[in-house]
């Protein structure tokens, strides 16, 4: 084809617009993306000022004078120590027991035809459908009567089937892609029905696993509305219950909860990015199957 | 810190305990109903467990009177299972059974029963006045429907009617849910037409999801402070810099104070637009180029192709998100009570679950709440039912 | 080494009854192929035997030993599946020694048996890999490799070849037909390609719908069928079937429909006369270019494909149609008007309405 200079004009034309367009959507998702990230920068910024500036109408991310005194009297001056090791042994064991009772239990659906798998499904799905907030107070009561306020063990008790639904449907549809002649082989070879699952089944399934883990970590350890029930010593509290209250009673401790809320978020939202696309496949998973 | 540790690692025999035990008991049931034997020794060991295991929890203190009539009671329980093991499962089903037992027993103790739990409580009177003598003897005083009534009659709060919450919780979804597929939309598309920096978008895009929700809500609460907020820092600027704007009354808010609801709001849709936009983005990555391709040629213009390939094509990925999205937005306590605060804050922004929450823990009307939870869980599962039919029956088009 | 024998076993998955009073007996060293088009119960038969399904009727022995109640792992037998069922998370040598290791052999015991089974195959720079890491044909030889080493009483292989391309299959047939010169063990083999049933077997079984339809030695079931279904489904091409009358006339036995009318050889007169079906192999024809004369057949050429050393014609004859594999130097043209032979030796009778063998 021959370029004519007028042909030449057209196309140029036509580049500019896209360039423009690629420019505009660009903006745009600058634009959002500020909005999604700024709170965070500005908790950032309220955990780096000084002492006599924690409140001011200052936006700078960088504040005049920025240091690290926050983060030395969150330390020094609250229970966030405590508290974190709280949220932690809390998390922890919650998660260890979700995902041991959900992964035999999602193995027993995935595998097997027994009399009332469908209700014991619809069951699991019918959960998520309680209002939240309506157990709270029958659990609450039960711990009480238990004696269990304000120990760990309680808290375990109270968080560890929440996420168990969720972990059985994620777990459920991974196994279901695991193909069923790995465990036949494996019967052949000398294991048992169980051992199968043991030895072949359950070592194959560990980015399922860590899947529901997350999962269960990343509930119990956000988790705020239990613990304020459950909890009432400060050295008890787990960490969403003692940042609630350095940043509701007065002002001038919002830079120890800033400092203090950017400690426990990082290290959460790193995992958070790192697995999300797995964590939703789990979770649409669940839904999509429903 | 060795106090804690020993702590958890008490836990975790309490636990392996239990589920042995449970094992053990299912395991015999299931391989020895067919020896003689299978009825006594039975009755004797669940017996001995039973009873153990109440007067671990009692403490060693209970009475003689409740120690035999429990003990009958299992004598009677054993036999009837054990005879229904004998004749009617015979071994069948064993290994499905036995995997499941652990989970069963955690979802029966922790979710079935303290449902069966609500339901006494609302029929009975449990509040600040009667917890202690309730806490000693397990007992109290049956009212009938009275709490069903007040729910409807009295409110749950102070102020706030049933009614009222009613409907500002289906006005709160539905606004909610609006936004977050709109915004969802938005963000998804402008994501999907662009090749650079796309991982970087993605990331710093779902920032508000991935942090814990307690630190986002109490963080976009500092922003919408009177007076050293973002919101009214930036609208202050605004007025001062451009005098007309002011004039025409734009200005620092009493956010909290005076638009609680409408903080909330824009909290909880900040919140939930990263996850629909990345739900889907994911159906709109997995619709093929072809059909676009083929529309093109057929000269359809970019918003018919949006209607009428992207919108069908994605339904399948978009409809258990909403599904899910609505329940969870219906059942968003954690937004409503992180920002207005505990008893005595407003209640202008409450819905039925945070005023749930609220009366039971901040007001102590125990039974009153648990009627309240009963009534608006046969809301939300009735609308549950229609919408999953509905939508059932619209998904098979795709199937 | 053993034998097997399978008794009246019966299967069926809730109310369908997909095996019906199926009994066979193997003999030790034997190399059996189970053939049949799929769904007709051959892989049930087979899975069975290993113990990965219950039996609902019937009971199966190896050996003397009845194995109806004993799960797999109690059944001394090793099974290559169809799609070869490596344990991804393995390598190599630990798929092939976790059945022995399991057992609780010797360590070095279990290293002599791997490397052993691994010369044999020819596998051994592939040991420390992963199945991930192997091609379809290695994979395979590991899913073999696996079964050898675990010296089992019995081989069981579940259609093994039919995930490979058409030549990695015929090179793998002809290791597993020396393999089993090699082993001297007994062989079950399932399969639905007629020719892997030719060409490994020492004795087939053709299954279909849920009933042995033949067993025999592959010449048998290639020259002898014992009913129509039998007779198209081995041997490729398939067999021409033409329906007619078999006729008693001039104290021989008569086949005839229209247009065709050929003698049947070795007919002692005690046949029933009756409706039959004509079975004859395209090999089994000869064509005589030119109208049909001196009893040939008459029929018309419609396609003629040309398959390098040979040509396959299709025909129409008395209404249906045939096909006819003859030398690729025959000259014939779509549309011609030939005339057919059947060589007597490869007719077959069958009965119409049961589709049983006359003769």
């Amino acid at each position: 084809m021959i370029e004519t200079p007028r042909s030449r004009d057209i196309l140029k034309a036509h580049h500019r617009r896209e360039a423009l367009k690629t420019l505009l959507v660009h903006g745009a998702l600058i634009l959002a993306c500020g909005v999604c990230v700024y709170p965070l920068l500005r908790i950032l910024a309220v955990s780096l000022r000084p002492g006599d500036r924690i409140i001011s109408t200052d936006l700078a991310i960088i504040p005049q004078g920025a240091t690290w005194i926050s983060y030395i009297r969150v330390f020094g001056e609250t229970n966030f120590l405590f508290w974190l090791w709280n949220s932690l042994v809390i998390t922890v064991a919650t998660s260890v027991v979700g995902v041991a009772l959900a992964s035999t239990a999602a193995y027993a659906f995935s595998r097997f035809r027994f009399p009332g798998q469908k209700l014991g499904l619809s069951f699991l799905l019918g959960t998520q459908m309680l209002p939240a907030g309506m157990l709270i107070l029958p659990l609450f009561l039960m711990i009480m009567r238990l004696k269990l306020m304000n120990t760990y063990l309680g808290m375990v008790i109270a968080y560890s089937v929440s996420s168990l639904p969720f972990s059985i449907w994620i777990l459920k549809g991974y196994y279901d892609t695991i193909p069923r002649s790995l465990e036949e082989a494996a019967l052949v070879d000398g294991t048992s029905v169980f051992g199968a699952f043991y030895r072949i089944v359950l070592p194959l399934s560990t980015p399922a696993l860590a899947i529901a883990f997350l999962f269960n970590f990343t509930q119990a350890w956000n988790e705020y509305l239990v613990a304020r029930v459950i909890l009432t010593d400060s050295f008890k509290y787990t960490w969403t219950l003692g940042l609630f209250d350095l940043q509701g009673q007065y002002l001038t401790q919002w830079g120890m909860f800033a400092a203090a809320s950017l400690l426990v978020t990082m290290p959460v939202m790193a995992v958070f990015l790192y697995s999300s696309k797995w964590l939703l496949t789990g979770m649409t998973l669940g839904g999509v199957k429903g | 810190m060795l106090a804690p540790v020993l702590q958890v690692l008490q836990f975790a025999l309490l636990i392996a305990g239990a589920v042995a035990l449970l094992e053990g008991w299912l395991h015999y049931h299931f391989t020895r109903h067919e020896k003689a034997w299978f009825l006594p020794v039975g009755v004797l060991g669940t017996v001995t467990l039973v009873l153990a295991g109440a007067g671990a929890l009692a403490g060693g203190s209970v009475e003689p009177a409740r120690l035999l009539s429990l003990g009958l009671g299992t004598v009677a329980a054993e036999c009837a299972v054990a005879l229904f093991f004998k004749h009617v499962v015979r071994g069948r089903h064993s290994l499905p059974f036995m995997l499941l037992a652990p989970a069963a027993l955690g979802l029966g103790l922790l979710i079935a029963y303290p449902l069966v739990f609500e339901v006494y409580l609302a029929f009975h009177d449990l509040k600040l006045t009667t917890i202690m003598a309730w806490s000693r003897t397990g007992e109290l005083p049956f009212v009938g429907l009275k709490h069903f009534g007040k729910v409807f009659t009295s409110s749950p709060l102070s102020e706030v009617s049933f009614w009222q919450l009613l409907l500002r919780t289906v006005w709160w979804t539905f606004v909610n849910v609006f936004f977050h597929v709109a915004g969802g939309f938005v963000m998804a598309l402008l994501l999907n037409s662009v090749t650079r920096f796309k991982g970087v978008y993605r990331m710093l895009l779902i920032v508000p999801w991935a942090m814990p929700q307690v630190v986002a809500v109490l963080a976009m609460r500092g922003e919408f402070h009177s007076q050293y907020g973002f919101v009214n820092v930036m609208l202050t600027k605004l007025a001062s810099a451009a005098p007309f704007l002011g004039d025409l009354g734009v200005g620092p808010v009493q956010w909290l104070g005076q638009h609680p609801f409408l903080t909330c709001t824009i909290i909880n849709v900040w919140l939930g637009i990263p996850f629909m936009a990345v739900v889907i983005l994911g159906g709109l990555q997995s619709i093929s180029r072809h059909y676009y391709d083929a529309a093109s040629i057929d000269g359809a213009s970019a918003f018919q192709q949006f209607r009428m390939i992207t919108l069908p094509l994605i339904r399948p990925v978009l409809a258990p998100a909403v599904t899910l999205g609505t329940v969870w937005t219906f059942n968003n306590i954690n937004v409503i009570y992180l920002v207005t605060g505990q008893a005595g804050g407003t209640e202008d922004a409450d819905i039925l679950v945070s005023a749930l929450y609220k009366a039971a823990f901040a007001f102590y009307r125990y039974s009153y709440s648990a009627a309240f939870a009963l009534i608006v869980f046969l809301l939300l599962f009735t609308f549950s039912m229609v919408w999953l039919k509905w939508s059932k029956g619209s998904e098979s088009l795709y199937d | 080494m053993a034998s097997v024998t399978f008794k009246s076993i019966t299967k069926r998955f809730g109310g369908n009854e997909v095996l019906h009073d199926v009994s066979l007996r193997i003999a030790d060293k034997e190399f059996l192929v189970l053939v049949g088009p799929s769904g007709c119960g051959k892989s049930t038969l087979l899975r069975m035997l290993a113990g990965l399904e219950e039996t609902s009727e019937g009971e199966i022995h190896i050996g003397e030993k009845l194995v109806n109640h004993l799960p797999p792992r109690g059944r001394e037998i090793a099974m290559v599946f169809q799609d070869y069922a490596l344990y991804p998370h393995m390598t190599v040598e630990e798929n092939m020694s976790f059945g022995l290791r399991l057992k609780g052999i010797a360590p070095d015991e279990v290293d002599r048996r791997v490397l052993r089974a691994a010369a044999i195959l020819q596998i051994e720079p592939l040991l420390k890999r992963t199945p991930r890491q192997l091609s379809g044909g290695q994979r395979q030889r590991v899913a073999i490799g696996r079964a050898i080493v675990r010296e089992p009483k019995v081989f069981l292989f579940d259609e093994p070849l039919s995930n490979l391309d058409a030549k990695l299959r015929e090179e793998m047939r002809i290791e597993i037909a020396k393999l089993h010169q090699k082993l001297a063990t007994t062989i079950i083999y399932v399969t639905h390609d007629q020719v892997e049933a030719m060409t490994l077997a020492t004795r087939i079984a053709v299954v279909n719908g849920g009933r042995i339809q033949q067993v025999g030695t592959p010449t048998e079931v290639f020259g002898r069928p014992e009913n129509m279904f039998v007779a198209g489904f081995i041997g490729s091409p398939t067999m021409n079937f033409i329906e007619g009358e078999l006729q008693l006339a001039d104290g021989g036995l008569r086949f005839k429909t229209e247009g065709v009318d050929v003698p049947v050889l070795g007919g002692t007169g005690g046949e029933p006369a009756g409706p039959a079906v004509l079975g004859v192999r395209p090999e089994a024809i000869a064509i005589e270019r030119g109208e049909a004369r001196d009893g040939a057949v008459p029929a018309e050429i419609e396609v003629i494909e040309l398959l390098g050393y040979r040509k396959n014609v299709h025909v129409k004859v008395a209404g249906v149609k045939a096909l006819a594999s003859v030398g690729a130097a025959f000259g014939g043209e779509p549309g011609e008007r030939v005339g057919l032979r059947f060589d007597p030796a490869g007719v077959h009778l069958f009965e119409k309405a049961t589709g049983r063998r006359i003769r």
